[in-house]
């Protein structure tokens, strides 16, 4: 009898655990921002030393704990003065830069933020071998403190750009507190438990496990800069948590224990029809984020044969049908990029509109004094069509179009393509499949990833169906492991080009892995953005020339960078096809106001270090 | 002391020999992957959208190699690790140096060795007697039952049976946590309330593990009993008048029981690898995961940690396991 008792009272005990909330009591889920973080499982929790590894920093060490000096918000456009009191401003020979802090601003544990933060951040990575940005901060020659806000950075040669490593774009070198760093003996295995940051939230705690960290707002919100610049963060708490597997995401959701997460596609629809308050980031179809600062596509390998020839990259090009490309890879749910840079929204205005004219006007030589307009500005249209057809609502008005499928992409002129290839000695076997010049049978291998929901992998499919039927005999290899930084592929999802700023006009960020020098020879590895190691001449003039104009002479660097993707339209070294697609949803029974596409005021991801920027927007339902 | 010429030092050397060669592959194979360590650190930060300059990405390199001990010959890095492995240091992790790979290791390996060695051995102990007693009374309808529950579990792919108890015990009978290894927000203190939250969070992963465990175990030795008990010294025990349950433990379980006490110590050993999918669907802590993660960073130091503890305690368990075998089985005496 005893023993049933106590296997009773213990299974009582069990019950009653069962019923309680997520939240430990004192956390009300009312007053909590419950949000998925991107990386994984944090491997080594109580670690949160940023500068001197990977800490897993979007699980609300960059986006709740940390303030850079400057941080790009693609969304609206613009860079943020963080803790940074203006934009910077460099010598007119660029070997020396001023940074004015934003005053009033305290750590966490009540010092104040000044100057010899700044100073103390960049003479300790400089003299620390393996901290973060170490050799970059060898360019610092000297540091003048001019006062308690005021910083001059002499470089040991003109850099226009050195201010970039501390631009905040889902990473920096922000600035850390010196006074808990000048009494740690070996800053590369201090863990920074407990964390002191400049933004506007703390550590409560975190899982020993790795899988959630609670946030907890400071009661001096005041004196961050997101407080200064936004007012109060709403949500007293912000929960990160990694829910690993994706149907747990939309267990998750369905019982109002995640606000905000990224899903896949076909789960996105899933939590749409289960989940009554759930919400994409566009209301009706695509729903897709189309403002990510990311162009995805095919990346051709330009140092073998045979797409070392541009007609050959073109032929592909003009091989693709977008629409039918777009249905296969995403049901059409995205945004077409006909250049190498995204269509987001300033880039709309300081790109896509000013190089319409010119995309419309541009020519193939198809040899034999015969030319091609390849720029077809109905795509956007077309797809929008098909969107219709499927059933799904699409606006009338012309311009919403452009913005939600894109302006345009490359004509599908199977017979051009052809033409350029029998120019370049290609021709069709008797079964109409295309041999190469030397007779042999062309055979395509696509490098992708491993995840199917993966835009990259949806890119490789989709050409795997245009390319096949276009008659070359393609497969594409799903790699966990791939060596396409040293060359070794000849079609790759990785991105068409290295991500943009998105809120800024300066393209030296997706230029720079262009320039000749920096292009190595395969079997090396090269750098991102160029793993197709395409260069130009006049490719390497711009670069130089943008490496001296100023980041703030706008007009310039937006006619500059019109020049280079003019020769990246001609060459197409890679095809940009679409957008990368953003899938995330809010569920908005505790928190709305979540910046849509209808209410763009900021990047809509948890992980980004924006996101402290997000929340002093919310507003919560007042649902209990 | 012909036990030992004869036996225990040819096996003690055997011993030996096995976990050099297997230490020594684990050394070499992930350095043939086309893998490298600080390419794949820069990769993933660049992918992630993390701005390194092009010109200070060869020197980050050559300085990150540097660090991590990567220069000079594969062989004066394998001297060097078998000098630290002697002092018990397998050295920093290269994707969160310069942390100690056993840091990490500790971490999340009692997360992992707690739900596994508990789960391994409830499987085996339950597994073992219902298949046991279920192949020797296999005409009963309870055998029965069970060996058609067993048909329809064992084939089950494991993370469809995950989650098909998540969604059923998580959401549509919310009783357990969907996900994590402990409540949120909460530092866990040895209290009756937090052992039982702990077990809690457990129990959906673990009763997965055992479910699948149990039946593999059940129909390995209802199979292995079901051949047993025509034996012919059973027919004998049995015309010899012996009683029955006597039978069933001392002969014929007793007997089928050998290959699964080998069985047990490979599973064991088998604990350091983790449960990849469990600690997936379930969003559990351990080791899977990182060593997941460590293969695919190139991650040489964290994989050869894990894995070095894992051909350790294997060599050891068949090591005991042998030694110990003359006490299951009789027959086997090293003279």
């Amino acid at each position: 009898m005893k023993k049933v008792l106590l296997i009773g009272l213990v299974l009582a005990l069990f019950a009653g655990l069962s019923l309680s909330q997520e939240l430990p009591p004192g956390i009300p889920r009312n007053e909590t921002l419950i949000a998925q973080w991107l990386t994984g499982r944090a491997a080594n929790p109580g670690n949160f030393n940023i500068w001197a590894t990977w800490v897993w920093n979007d699980r609300g060490i960059q986006n709740l704990l940390l303030e850079p000096l400057w941080c790009m918000e693609y969304a609206v456009g613009e860079v943020i003065n963080a803790l940074a009191a203006e934009p910077p401003m460099y010598s007119p020979d660029f070997t020396q830069l001023t940074i004015k802090l934003r005053k009033g601003v305290y750590w966490s544990d009540g010092v104040p933020f000044t100057a010899d933060d700044l100073i103390y951040t960049i003479e300790l990575s400089k003299k620390t071998s393996g901290f973060g940005y170490h050799t970059q901060m060898q360019q610092v020659k000297e540091m003048v403190k001019i006062d308690d806000y005021t910083v001059l950075i002499k470089l040991e040669k003109p850099n226009s750009r050195f201010h970039i490593n501390f631009v905040d774009r889902w990473g920096a070198f922000r600035p850390l507190p010196k006074h808990i760093f000048e009494k740690v003996e070996d800053p590369l295995s201090f863990n920074f438990n407990p964390p002191v940051g400049t933004g506007p939230y703390v550590l409560h705690s975190y899982d020993p496990g790795g899988y959630w960290i609670l946030w907890q707002r400071r009661d001096d919100w005041q004196r961050t800069p997101t407080g200064m610049l936004y007012g109060m963060p709403q949500p007293k708490y912000v929960l990160m948590v990694f829910y690993s597997a994706a149907e747990k995401r939309v267990l998750a959701m369905a019982q109002h224990n995640l606000d905000i997460s990224d899903f896949s596609y076909e789960a996105l629809q899933v939590v749409l029809r289960r989940v009554k308050t759930a919400r994409a980031w566009r209301k009706d179809f695509p729903w897709t984020v189309n403002i990510d600062p990311c162009v995805t596509g095919l990346h051709l390998n330009n140092a073998i044969e045979p797409f070392n020839n541009p007609e050959v990259r073109w032929a592909l090009t003009l091989a693709i049908d977008i629409v039918e490309y777009a249905a296969n890879a995403f049901d059409g749910a995205v945004t077409l990029s006909p250049i190498h840079i995204p269509l987001v929204p300033a880039y709309y205005e300081w790109y896509y509109k000013r190089m319409e004219e010119w995309l419309m006007n541009f020519e193939l030589d198809l040899g034999n004094g015969e030319k091609f307009k390849p720029y077809d500005p109905t795509a956007g249209l077309r797809l929008a069509e098909y969107a219709k057809k499927r059933g799904y609502p699409v606006p009338d008005d012309p311009e919403q179009i452009k913005k939600i499928f894109g302006p345009g992409w490359w004509k599908y002129a199977p017979d051009v393509a052809e033409k350029l290839l029998k120019k370049n000695g290609f021709y069709r076997d008797a079964q109409g499949k295309w041999r190469l010049p030397n007779g042999e049978l062309w055979k395509i291998t696509i490098n992708t990833g491993n995840n199917p929901a993966g835009p990259a992998e949806r890119n490789a499919f989709a050409a795997v169906q245009a390319w096949t039927k276009f008659g070359i005999d393609v497969v594409a290899q799903s790699l966990e492991i791939a060596q396409n930084a040293q060359g070794e592929f000849e079609v790759s999802t990785d991105w068409p080009a290295a991500e943009p700023w998105g809120g800024h006009p300066d393209l030296s960020r997706t230029l720079t892995p262009y320039y000749s020098a920096y292009v190595p020879a395969l079997g090396e590895g090269a750098p991102w953005g160029n793993y197709a190691r395409f260069t130009d001449p006049r490719m390497d003039k711009i670069i130089e020339e943008l490496q001296v104009t100023d980041w703030n002479d706008t007009e310039k660097l937006i006619e500059l960078g019109i020049e280079a993707l003019k020769i990246l339209v001609e060459k197409m070294p890679t095809i940009p096809t679409f957008n990368y697609p953003g899938v995330i949803a809010w569920d908005e029974y505790y928190w709305t106001n979540f910046p849509g596409a209808e209410n763009m005021y900021a990047q809509p991801y948890p992980h980004w270090p924006n996101f402290k920027y997000m929340l002093p927007f919310l507003k919560p339902t007042g649902k209990k | 002391m012909s036990f030992v010429k004869r036996y225990l030092l040819p096996r003690l050397v055997t011993y030996v020999l096995v976990i050099w060669l297997g230490i020594t592959m684990v050394f070499f194979i992930p350095r043939f992957l086309p893998t490298d360590p600080v390419q794949s650190f820069i990769d993933r930060l660049s992918s992630q959208g993390t701005y390194w300059d092009p010109a200070a990405v060869q020197e980050t390199i050559r300085t990150l190699r540097q660090l991590y001990g990567l220069e000079g010959t594969l062989w004066e890095q394998y001297v060097g690790f078998w000098k630290r492995l002697f002092t018990g240091n397998f050295g920093p992790s290269y994707f969160q140096f310069p942390t100690p790979v056993i840091v990490l290791i500790k971490q999340s390996l009692p997360w992992t060795a707690g739900l596994l060695l508990v789960t391994t051995l409830i499987s085996w102990i339950v597994g073992n007697i219902l298949g046991g007693l279920a192949g020797y009374y296999s005409d009963r309808n309870w055998g029965k039952v069970l060996d058609g529950i067993a048909m329809v579990i064992r084939p089950m792919p494991y993370y469809i049976l995950a989650l098909a108890l998540l969604i059923l015990l998580a959401y549509v009978i919310p009783v357990f946590p969907i996900g994590g290894g402990f409540r949120i927000g909460t530092k866990f203190t040895f209290t009756l309330e937090n052992v039982l939250i702990l077990l809690k969070y457990a129990f959906l992963p673990a009763l997965s593990l055992v479910l699948i465990g149990t039946f593999a175990w059940f129909q390995g030795m209802k199979l292995i009993v079901q051949g047993v008990r025509s034996e012919d010294y059973v027919k004998y025990a049995k015309m010899g008048g012996i009683e029955e349950n006597r039978i069933v433990s001392k002969y014929v379980i007793r007997n089928a029981m050998l290959p699964q006490i080998t069985g047990l110590a490979l599973s064991l050993g088998q604990i350091f690898s983790g449960a990849l999918i469990t600690e997936i669907v379930f969003s559990y802590p351990g080791i899977g995961m990182l060593m997941y993660s460590a293969i695919f960073s190139g991650d040489y130091n964290l994989l050869l940690g894990a894995s070095t503890l894992s051909i350790l305690l294997v060599t050891t368990s068949i090591l005991l396991i042998d030694l110990l075998y003359p006490l299951f089985d009789p027959r086997v005496r090293y003279r």
